[in-house]
């Protein structure tokens, strides 16, 4: 009986623990349904009558929409790009280890870890140069090379534990060097391939200084719309912000409900696995 | 550097899914001999990744190299001459630079310091958690805040620091009775911007903590469990040995990543009031685009490049040790 109250308090601890990190979450989830005047109320309400006028002005307004379509194309386009490409170097790295494998994977490691602002000057002056500011496909390159160097980890990561005999099994039986590629070892490493797929996503959807930079008005992500249009007669918009919010943090925290299971090894660039 | 681990997944072609072979079997896979008889098969496989690497990293990187030697200004609208070295002359001599740094490390070993600390707590704490009901519900609201827009959780922290309606202030004056103006005083700023941080990132630090705890061997703690071994002892001679690596690569990971931090300071407080928040991500990109000074911007940029490699090989040199001792094993 002691042991059943003791377990039942632990389990009550864990649920308020989670809750507590999520709270500021709710609050701009309650925030997003209630009405101009409920939101600058003071003392701040907790009951309210909720309505959806922020989410039908969020709607109406003319740049919402399409950055909401860049953000999905982009960050989809970009990732399939990058998945690929890692992929095949990711196989060579592994199967081949070419001379100065570790140096370039090293240096591939490297750019993830290079402050994003200290990166940002270069690519600015180059995009300027070459005429590739607001350019559709240089905005998509640009964040697929953002997300090989993750990739290309996590991928070899996976391609290590898949035992070369499956390649020789393969050629041996007269595969040629493109089907053990494709045919034998892509299935295999299907874990990899969704959390680098997964976790690419998120940090292309979650970018915001590089499309605020490079981007213009055809290439504009929500992030962007969010910092620019937020402020509105000299006040901040808090109704467009907190249901633009809502509408654009939903998709990671069902990410993360979804693909618990690649959370760790796609938090830690593929370097640590294992359970939690 | 083979990143192999114990816990590698066991790869079984059975557990494939229909819909990843069907796709992968109507894709022709024609026979090239050309191909298959090649020398060069690695370095075509390579070339995309090198093409890649060549147009967004090298140029720029480059073309950041040289531009650190001109004295570039958008402002004046002068064309760029060279100065030398005199941009990074001026680097050692401003006071705004060092300031920054200090700062950036300041936030770096509170934010980082803090979360592990929490993090370990909480991560032992959620370490029996395998019978919670609903543990893949509240294990996603728990870790929800690392995976959010920086942007999007900057712009909604100013709602609720906000001085007078926001609901952290509703609590301020309600229980001791002062109004704070959490992100536009000096004293309470970098504080602010610190909880939030610590707010999305100490759920990492769980995680690190339960990927940690669970590469703990279990017989090694069953046996100490019929051992009676005290739990000092346990953590002293089974747990800290076995977690100590993933910790490592985890707090390594957390300050790479803090160190970078940009986004959420510049949505939260722009680096004021001031320049009490300013971090040297901020003070690169206001630099850059709102003092337009390039050349200057891009010697600082360089150093910034030279920290975050030093601290790339410190997080290798971990990882390789861990690898090593695997293999030894």
């Amino acid at each position: 009986m002691k042991k059943q109250w003791r377990q039942l308090f632990y389990h009550l601890l864990l649920w308020s623990v989670s809750i507590v990190f999520f709270l500021p979450v709710i609050w701009i989830l309650m925030a997003a349904f209630k009405t101009k005047n409920d939101l600058l109320s003071i003392p701040p309400k907790w009951l309210f009558t909720p309505t959806l006028e922020n989410f039908s002005l969020l709607f109406s307004r003319n740049d919402v929409l399409p950055a909401l379509f860049n953000s999905i194309v982009i960050s989809c386009l970009a990732v399939v790009v990058a998945i690929i490409v890692s992929f095949l170097a990711a196989y060579s790295f592994s199967r081949y280890q070419p001379k100065g494998t570790n140096f370039l994977m090293f240096i591939l490691l490297s750019i993830r870890m290079v402050p994003a602002a200290a990166s940002v000057v270069p690519i600015f002056l180059m995009y300027t140069a070459f005429g590739w500011k607001d350019n559709f496909l240089g905005i998509v390159l640009f964040y697929a090379m953002f997300s090989i160097p993750f990739s290309v980890w996590i991928l070899k990561g996976f391609l290590d534990g898949v035992s070369p005999r499956y390649d020789e099994t393969g050629i041996v039986n007269g595969g040629s060097r493109l089907h053990v590629i494709f045919r034998v070892i892509l299935p295999q490493v299907r874990p990899g391939l969704i959390a680098a797929f997964i976790f690419n996503m998120i940090f292309v959807w979650n970018e915001f200084l590089f499309n605020f930079i490079i981007g213009g008005k055809s290439t504009t992500m929500i992030p962007v719309v969010m910092v620019t249009g937020a402020t509105n007669e000299g006040g901040v918009d808090w109704g467009f912000v907190s249901s633009l919010a809502i509408l654009y943090l939903l998709p990671p925290i069902l990410i993360i409900y979804y693909f618990q299971k690649h959370l760790l090894v796609g938090m830690t660039f593929g370097t640590v696995r294992g359970e939690i | 550097m083979r990143t192999r681990t114990k816990e590698v997944e066991t790869t079984d072609i059975s557990r494939t899914p229909d819909y990843l072979q069907k796709l992968v079997s109507h894709i022709r896979l024609v026979r090239m001999k050309w191909i298959d008889n090649s020398r060069y098969f690695p370095m075509m496989l390579l070339m995309p990744v090198l093409i890649f690497f060549l147009v967004w990293n090298i140029i720029p990187l480059l073309w950041m190299l040289g531009m650190s030697f001109y004295n570039y200004s958008l402002l004046t609208g002068d064309p760029p001459f060279f100065i030398g070295i005199e941009n990074y002359v001026d680097l050692y001599f401003s006071y705004s630079v060092w300031e920054s740094i200090a700062k950036t490390f300041t936030f770096v070993v509170l934010s980082v310091g803090i979360e592990t600390v929490l993090g370990i707590m909480l991560g032992i704490l959620f370490w029996g958690s395998k019978s919670l009901p609903g543990r893949r519900f509240f294990l996603a609201l728990l870790f929800s805040p690392m995976v959010l827009t920086p942007v999007a959780t900057g712009t909604f922290f100013r709602l609720i620091y906000e001085p007078t309606f926001g609901i952290v202030n509703y609590f301020t004056k309600t229980v001791l009775g002062v109004e704070v103006n959490f992100l536009g005083e000096r004293a309470w700023a970098m504080f602010s911007v610190l909880v939030v941080d610590i707010w999305m990132w100490t759920p990492f630090m769980i995680l690190i903590t339960l990927a940690a705890l669970g590469s703990v061997p279990t017989a090694e703690l069953e046996a100490a469990e019929i051992d009676r071994m005290p739990w000092i002892k346990r953590f002293r001679y089974i747990i800290i040995p076995n977690a100590k690596f993933i910790l490592m690569l985890g707090i390594l990971l957390r300050t790479i990543d803090s160190f970078k931090v940009m986004d959420l300071i510049y949505q939260l407080t722009r680096g004021g009031p001031g320049t009490t928040t300013e971090v040297i991500g901020i003070t690169l990109f206001r630099k850059a685009f709102e003092g337009f000074s390039l050349g200057w911007s891009a010697a600082l940029a360089v150093v910034t490049l030279l920290i975050a490699i030093a601290f790339t090989s410190i997080y290798l040199y971990i990882l390789n040790l861990r690898t090593q001792r695997e293999v030894g094993e």
